[in-house]
């Protein structure tokens, strides 16, 4: 039997628990294919999950980060599109019977690796998916929902006492749910993800804190962060009301209920089905909701649902969201007779249905953490293990674990009331501003977990142990002690795991926290999925309120210094907190005081008094009148009315700063109005688009012959090492970074400077990208004992902070570091709904889960008419200015280093000048490799383009021969997408170029540079000729505390590729390693790089500072 | 264990006027619900009978069985507490500590075997010497009108359980999580079906029920949820049909019910289809 099965299927934990690294230390690509083989067949034949699970990542594994990094496996293109379209449509089962059939036939290779890489990872955690939305669904008490498919069968009934309107003041009573957040003291490595809970239960747990907060400095006192709202009103509608994302919606038809995107109001309908109001069964009924009303409620009567969260922003880490889910869910549940008791604390077997019913809702919703983030329904301190599955479970014989843990809540004679208070005494909570994803991260953990990586899986043994030593000290009443284990679990177990745990900001924060508070500083405490947002740190009680203030106004500091480079939603706070007793907790009030919070009013009220008194309900005529009464014996009347004035009429001063500052940035960055408009125009009118990008018809595009393809032999190394070597001693290389762009999907357009993102540690400390490009030419430049000019291209975003950062290092001024200003800008527009469609559904697209594809689609039926009602085609403005602006792509790069004149100035202070090499920021591996250089002298090339054999990942063109003249083509301008998957090499974006060559095709000559009028002509005429491609890119809108929305807008570009399809310039091609020449576009991509070897590989080109 | 007695409950507030709602019963005859339930009684050799009411409706039901001959019959009047539990406690000297059928006055139960319902029960029960429940498999959606069961097949027995929980009008999510039946289909759970025999140890559990809670309406699920764990509790599943008259259209269905099993069913069935027909001409007509 092949080890690895034996690995998978072993009950031995010595054998079970052992790596692939080791399992397969040491074999060739034919013995790892032959194992490939033999997993491929136990995993189709068995019928435990986990079996087949871990035999999936094995195999994906053994593609990814063996076959593809061990040999040179060939790189033609026989990766079928058809496998490819499998894939993206999550038939992967399929994908992989073609895949396997064509390596049988003719091998394997790069491309066809890759995909099988891609659909094994796809699958398994498809499969993982399957099995936790199984237990969900069949979970007791979830399940019935899932049959009531029409409004007449439903089985629920509102609560009597909910029907009772109060006699004076005409009022339905209010049934309110305070629900705390939850924060976990052991961080036991995101042990109690769904996948590794399942499997693994005996490693899963955390201790868990309900907790009460507010913003330090201000008046108020620790509260229950949720505040949820229910009653009965007199209108056969579903109102839905979220005060802090100021949205309101009065739902008439079901379906409305089950569109997620359509607004904010997502959770508060994902409430709804999950507590079985609207059961998931119901989905697709086209009634309207009153006929469900009717049944549940009565006749002519509907309901409403508010939630409303105190001050908390987004990417807390305390699990706002789930905790929000599981108080609406516990609401509604409490509405429908489905808990004891209508208020008061829930019992534990209701609690543990919330908890369920909230994880059916997150499902629903597309989203989901882990199981402990519904804590917050619980009381106080707890400790929740993973539990195994009996025979009397769903899950058993299926996994290990079963969906929900156990919940032990520790008594005063666990933690004493003392120990309680010495916590709240020594704690400090932050938000550090940050707002991340934490979504790659999960899938990271559970795919280290399967794997059995040997670092990560000792790491997870170790933080177990903290675990014991946490409980252990906490009984003791040691906080001092928890700090200690808090920290050494950051900086041991959490960053061997997911190494972008930490980031540079923290670290930062600890580095300053602990030199200036010394012994007092007791600990970090990482919370949540990743570190830079929801953080805490534990002092000495003596200094906690000095220390509370300071790291306020440290964190503002230094997200100050930081914020060009990192995406921060908000600036940082600070918390007071309070351990909260109860749990979720629920009041019901049925007189005149069935009030909702002054918030609701101040965002409801408006609507309400535009209105006519007669077409106001009984209702809601009676609550006016006492709210009006209310507020006035409240006494807070004054401060109601101005909020309400605030609402009701705008800041224009605002506004109308934002435009001036956007039309000033318009003038000073080159922005051409009349192009902008003709094309505007040309947009609308429909002459060019999307789909217009695309080359005519009958243009014949095929794969680049092996004769245009230079992979640089062994026997030729030396002479070409020789050539180059002596160009570089000479001072004829200059290197170009391309610095300009703004990374929109580094960030998902948050707007800040890609090439200043600390992104990576190497040799200890994290670095960006300008910081590791400098280092590189730093060794080179020492190699060959020469200076090596640098250049980096910025633009309106990029230039200021780029410059700040090189200044204070005197690099700037070395002359060696050059910065090359952009020359052009564009006006993004809003989208056409034309566009939209062509991008969302002629163009493949992975589909997602399904619950996922459905928010997605829902997402962009709301995004189709986000456009139509801002106007299609029009200026986008409603946004920052320099988020309403864009730089006009690439090719514009190389041209401005001869308008802005550091060109000439390179060529004054570098006479042998002749050769640069332009590189994007993100191709980390692109250095002045003197072999290179020598070929593309040795050769004579005006432009020698560095390729990388095609994965299937690499999309957006590559190397063709169009019209049998081989040249770069860019995705965007192929007739079909099948073609793509044809060739065989990708664009890596990085060039050697002769100058010469280069000023002849602007017809200019070196003597020309200095005449400023002749160059921009030249250029621009040329411009002219290039084609410009219409694109959709990502753009974020940050708005109330923390909150992000992305939108897709319409911006031009040209594209530097493009040059390769002029004849004036003798162009060739080099086939190079992917470490070499990967990009790194997307933050996901970090962890696969760092496994796979190519961080090791850059950090050997480096030298640094 | 010898049954002599039986007790019909019909004095909840909105059940008290039911038993005396008029049907024609299957053999053509009129008779109100009560008259159909005391022949169910009869029939089954138990001439004993309780009537449970509100004191003030004694004359109206008096005045609907003065023109029979209920000699055996005898009303007791619902003690002031309300609830379900009060009105079975109202009998305890009536019944005097004996086993007794009991029946509610909203339910009508029609059987399309024409075996007698209640003499079944009353033969099982003096078998197994316990008390035991007629129970129904019921859809969840309707759950929510009846007390449930949790019970465990008796082996050998084919319609036999041995109740094991009672719960008083359970929501589904409750019911899913605690009163799934093996071998019942998904989402059908077992249900009263308005017919009992109950042992005097019931009463003993209500009465302390009352003391323990006396400012509680006192129901009867919870004592009988106590009673299936203090002593063997039998249900008996029938398929027959039960209507609760009280719930909407609930004396229509009933009425349809008795008609098509008894004389008039062609009479019924062809009135029932000339009204179809002429509701589709005049439908046809319409859309002209």
């Amino acid at each position: 039997m092949s080890k690895l099965i034996e690995i998978i299927i072993s009950s031995d934990p010595e054998i079970r628990n052992q790596s692939l690294g080791s399992a397969i230390s040491g074999k060739t690509t034919a013995e790892l294919l032959q194992e490939c083989g033999q997993l491929e067949k136990f995993r189709s034949n068995s019928n435990n999950l986990y079996h087949k699970v871990r035999a999936l990542f094995f195999l994906y594994a053994i593609h990814r980060f063996h076959i593809l990094t061990a040999s040179k496996i060939g790189s033609t293109a026989i990766t079928p599109f058809k496998a490819y379209e499998h894939i993206i449509n999550r038939r992967f089962e399929e994908a992989i019977k073609i895949l396997l059939d064509v390596q049988n036939e003719k091998g394997i290779n790069e491309g066809l690796s890759s995909s099988l890489a891609d659909a094994y990872h796809k699958l398994a955690f498809q499969t993982l998916a399957d099995q936790v939305k199984r237990s969900v669904r069949t979970t007791p008490g979830n399940n019935w929902m899932f049959r009531i498919g029409h409004p007449g069968d439903h089985p629920l009934k509102f609560r009597k006492e909910l029907l009772r309107k109060d006699e004076n003041s005409g009022l339905f009573p209010l049934l309110a749910e305070k629900t705390p957040v939850r924060m976990d003291l052991t961080h036991s490595c995101w042990s109690d993800i769904f996948f590794l809970g399942m499997d693994y239960p005996d490693g899963a747990q955390v201790l868990n804190i309900s907790v009460d907060l507010c913003i330090s400095g201000t008046s108020g006192k620790p509260i229950p962060p949720i505040e949820t709202y229910l009653r009965v009103i007199d209108e056969p509608v579903i109102r839905l009301v979220s005060t802090d994302l100021e949205t309101t919606a009065d739902i008439q038809f079901i379906p409305e209920i089950f569109d997620f995107a359509k607004d904010y109001l997502g959770l508060l309908k994902a409430a709804l089905i999950a507590s079985g109001i609207v059961p998931p069964g119901m989905e697709g009924v086209e009634l309207p909701v009153s006929v469900l009303l009717e049944k549940i409620i009565g006749p002519g009567l509907g309901l409403e649902l508010v939630s409303q969260v105190n001050n908390i922003p987004k990417g807390s880490r305390l699990a706002v969201s789930t905790n929000l889910l599981a108080s609406l869910i516990s609401l509604c549940m409490r509405a429908t007779g489905q808990t004891c008791q209508p208020d008061g604390v829930l019992e534990e077997e209701e609690r543990r249905l919330v908890a369920a019913k909230a994880i059916l809702g997150e499902w629903l919703g597309g989203s989901g953490g882990g199981w402990q983030d519904s804590g917050g329904v619980w009381p106080g301190i707890k400790m929740i293990k993973g539990c195994k599955a009996t025979e009397n479970d769903p899950e058993f014989n299926i996994s290990n674990g079963k969906l929900l843990p156990n919940h032990t809540i520790l008594t005063v004679q666990d933690v004493s009331a003392e120990t309680k208070q010495k916590l709240q005494d020594s704690l400090v909570m932050v938000h550090g501003g940050m707002a991340q994803d934490v979504g790659p991260i999960l899938e990271m953990v559970t795919e280290k977990y399967l794997l059995r990586s040997e670092k990560e899986w000792i790491a997870r043994q170790k933080a177990l142990t903290y675990f014991d030593q946490v409980i252990y000290f906490l009984k003791l009443g040691d906080i001092r002690k928890i700090g200690e284990i808090t920290q050494n679990n950051f900086n041991g177990p959490i960053q061997d795991i997911i190494p972008w745990a930490t980031t540079a900001y923290t670290e930062r924060i600890i580095e300053k926290t602990k030199s200036e508070f010394g012994d007092n500083f007791w600990g970090f405490w990482m919370m949540g999925g990743m570190s830079g947002g929801g953080m805490g740190f534990i002092f000495n009680p003596e200094i906690k309120k000095e220390a509370q203030d300071w790291l306020l106004k440290t964190m503002l500091l230094i997200k100050k210094e930081m914020e060009a480079a990192v995406p921060f939603a908000m600036d940082p706070v600070v918390y007071d907190f309070k351990i909260n007793e109860k749990g979720t907790f629920a009041t019901l009030t049925d007189d005149e005081k069935a009030l909702l919070p002054a918030k609701y009013y101040t965002l409801t009220l408006p609507r309400l008094l535009k209105k006519e008194l007669s077409e106001l309900s009984a209702c809601r005529k009676s609550e006016l009148q006492a709210l009006s009464k209310s507020q006035k014996m409240k006494g807070s009347y004054n401060l109601f009315v101005s909020g309400l004035f605030e609402r009701m009429i705008p800041d224009s001063k605002a506004e109308g700063q934002k435009k001036q500052d956007l039309k000033e940035l318009l003038e000073n960055y080159g922005f051409n109005t009349t192009l902008h408009e003709t094309v505007k125009s040309a947009l609308k009118s429909g002459q060019i688009g999307l789909a217009q990008n695309r080359l005519r018809t009958g243009v014949k595009i095929s794969d680049s012959d092996a004769g245009t393809i230079e992979n640089i032999e062994p026997n030729l190394k030396d002479s070409l090492f020789k050539t180059g070597k002596t160009a570089l001693q000479n001072g004829e290389l200059a290197i170009v970074t391309l610095a300009g762009g703004i990374g929109s999907r580094w960030t998902k357009g948050a707007g800040v400077v890609k090439s200043l993102h600390p992104f990576s540690k190497f040799a200890g400390k994290h670095r960006n990208f300008i910081e590791i490009h400098l280092a590189k030419n730093k060794k080179a430049a020492n190699n060959y004992n020469v200076p090596l000019p640098h250049i980096f291209t910025t633009s309106y975003l990029t230039h200021q902070p780029i410059k700040e950062y090189l200044t204070p290092n005197g690099r700037l001024n070395n002359g060696t570091v050059y910065l090359s200003p952009g020359q052009f800008i564009g006006l993004r527009l809003y989208p056409t709904e034309r566009d939209l469609r062509f991008y969302w559904e002629e163009l493949s697209r992975q589909t997602l889960d399904e619950q996922a594809q459905k928010m997605r689609e829902s997402l962009h039926n709301a995004l189709i008419q986000w456009a139509k009602s801002n106007g299609e085609a029009e200026n986008y403005t409603d946004n920052l200015p320099q988020q309403c602006i864009h730089p006009v792509g690439h090719w514009f790069e190389v041209p401005n280093l001869i308008i802005n004149g550091t060109l000439l100035k390179l060529l004054e202070t570098n006479p042998n000048l002749k050769y640069l090499l332009v590189h994007n920021i993100d191709t980390l591996g692109a250095n002045a490799d003197p072999v290179l250089l020598g070929y593309h002298i040795q050769n004579k090339n005006s432009v020698s383009v560095e390729v990388i054999s095609r994965w299937i990942d690499d999309r957006g063109g590559g190397l063709a021969k169009v019209d049998n003249k081989p040249r770069l083509v860019e995705g965007l301008s192929l007739p079909h997408e099948k073609i793509e998957f044809e060739l065989s090499y990708y664009n890596t974006n990085t060039f050697w170029i002769s100058i010469d060559p280069l000023l002849a095709v602007f017809k200019l000559t070196l003597s020309d540079l200095p005449n400023q009028e002749k160059v921009r002509n030249a250029i621009m005429e040329l411009a002219r000729q290039m084609p410009t491609y219409v694109t959709l890119k990502e753009v974020k809108k940050r708005w109330g505390k923390g909150q992000e929305d992305i939108y897709p807008v319409t911006q031009f570009e040209k594209l530097w590729g493009d040059m390769t399809a002029l004849s004036e310039l003798k162009t060739g091609y080099l086939h190079v390693t992917r470490r070499r020449g990967q990009q790194l576009k997307e933050v996901a991509q970090l962890d696969g790089w760092l496994r796979d070897g190519s961080a090791a590989y850059i950090e050997e080109l480096c030298e640094w500072e | 264990m010898k049954i002599t007695k039986a007790l019909i409950t019909a004095a909840g507030p909105d059940q008290r006027k039911l038993p005396l709602q008029t049907l024609i019963d299957r053999d053509r005859t009129q008779r109100t619900v009560l008259e159909i339930l005391i022949n169910e009684i009869k029939s089954a050799g138990i001439d004993e009978i309780g009537i449970v009411i509100q004191a003030e409706d004694e004359k109206s039901f008096e005045q609907v069985l003065e023109h029979n001959s209920y000699s055996t019959v005898r009303f007791i009047h619902q003690n002031k507490k309300p609830g379900y539990g009060q009105a079975l406690l109202s009998a305890e000297k009536f019944l005097n500590n004996e086993s007794f059928l009991h029946l509610v006055g909203d339910h009508l139960y029609v059987n399309r075997s024409g075996q007698n319902i209640a003499r079944q029960l009353i033969e099982l029960a003096e078998k197994h010497k316990c008390a035991i429940s007629t129970v129904q498999s019921t859809r969840e959606n309707r759950i929510g009108n009846y007390g449930t069961v949790k019970a465990e097949r008796l082996q050998g027995e084919p319609s036999l359980f041995q109740i094991t929980r009672v719960h008083e009008k359970p929501t589904p999510t409750f019911a899913e999580q605690h009163f799934m039946v093996p071998g019942l289909r998904a989402g059908y759970y077992l249900c009263f079906y308005g017919m009992h025999v109950f042992t005097p140890l019931l009463f003993e559990l209500l009465a302390k029920k009352a003391v323990d809670f006396p400012d509680k309406k006192l129901g009867l699920s919870e004592s009988l949820d106590e009673l299936s764990k203090r002593s063997r509790y039998l249900a008996l599943e029938k398929n027959d049909s039960r209507y609760d008259i009280g719930l909407d259209y609930g004396l229509l269905k009933a009425q349809l019910a008795l008609s098509l099993s008894g004389k008039d069913r062609d009479y019924v069935l062809s009135e029932l289809l000339q009204f179809f027909v002429e509701k589709d001409l005049n439908n046809n007509c319409g859309n002209r």
